[in-house]
């Protein structure tokens, strides 16, 4: 029992047992298979993106998402008004969280590559675009930058995956991708 | 009669101890690896944030 000191003065020589160099084995393997995994998953899973990052002040950041949504707002949607903004293909295009929503909408064309940036004005959280399955975390003071190209038609949920208060259940937000 | 090593005789030549068995051996030294070798990373990451550039 391990509990015990070993019986050998010098015991590093003792040879291992079967199922303990069995278990060591299938660990390391298992090790190397997840870490492989994550690079193979990254260039072909096309859900970890790449991205850069930025320190930004939050008020910044707000008056850059808001000038955007200023200038390229096309309709609201919901009871609060909410704006879905079509940005110029090749552009930046800005989407903020805040205590509790995903702020503005985007309309994105397909095919078409933006430079899509994320940061929150508060605390933590989650940006996860469904079902695509794309998440990233989103810090107050940093922001995300990510090249983005949709390939796919249709409208794409934004969930909050990282636990930020009592209304976190309600931030949702969306991106349209519109054919041209 | 002469000693020889296997022999539990006080003249006996004390077999020496392998590296990582007096590694394994000695908490004092494992605290302070497990310890050293967080704090590297820890630095490194702290080094890697505040490299961040100011967005343009």
């Amino acid at each position: 029992m391990a509990i015990f000191p070993p019986e050998n003065r010098v015991w590093w020589n003792e040879p291992l047992h079967r199922p303990e160099i069995i278990w060591i084995t299938v660990a390391f393997l298992w090790g190397l298979v997840m870490f492989f995994t994550m690079i193979y998953w990254h260039f072909s899973g096309q859900q970890n993106l790449s991205n850069e990052a930025y320190r930004i002040f939050p008020e910044v950041y707000a008056e850059r998402t808001e000038a955007m949504a200023e200038k390229y707002t096309v309709r609201t949607e919901t009871n609060l008004d909410i704006p879905v903004v079509h940005p110029k293909p090749g552009t930046d295009v800005y989407m903020l969280a805040r205590l509790w929503e995903w702020w503005p909408i985007l309309e994105l064309e397909k095919g078409q590559e933006y430079r899509l940036h994320l940061s929150s004005l508060d605390w933590q959280h989650g940006f996860s675009l469904q079902p695509t399955n794309i998440n990233v975390q989103v810090h107050p003071g940093y922001e995300m930058v990510m090249t983005i190209t949709p390939t796919q038609a249709g409208e794409f949920g934004v969930v909050c995956n990282e636990f930020c208060g009592i209304g976190h259940h309600t931030m949702v937000g969306k991106i349209i991708v519109v054919d041209k | 009669m002469s000693a020889s090593p296997d022999d539990n005789g006080d003249s006996a030549v004390p077999e020496r101890i392998p590296a990582m068995q007096r590694l394994l051996d000695n908490p004092f030294l494992l605290l302070f690896i497990g310890v050293t070798i967080p704090t590297v990373y820890l630095i490194w990451g702290i080094m890697e944030v505040a490299q961040i550039p100011m967005a343009r």
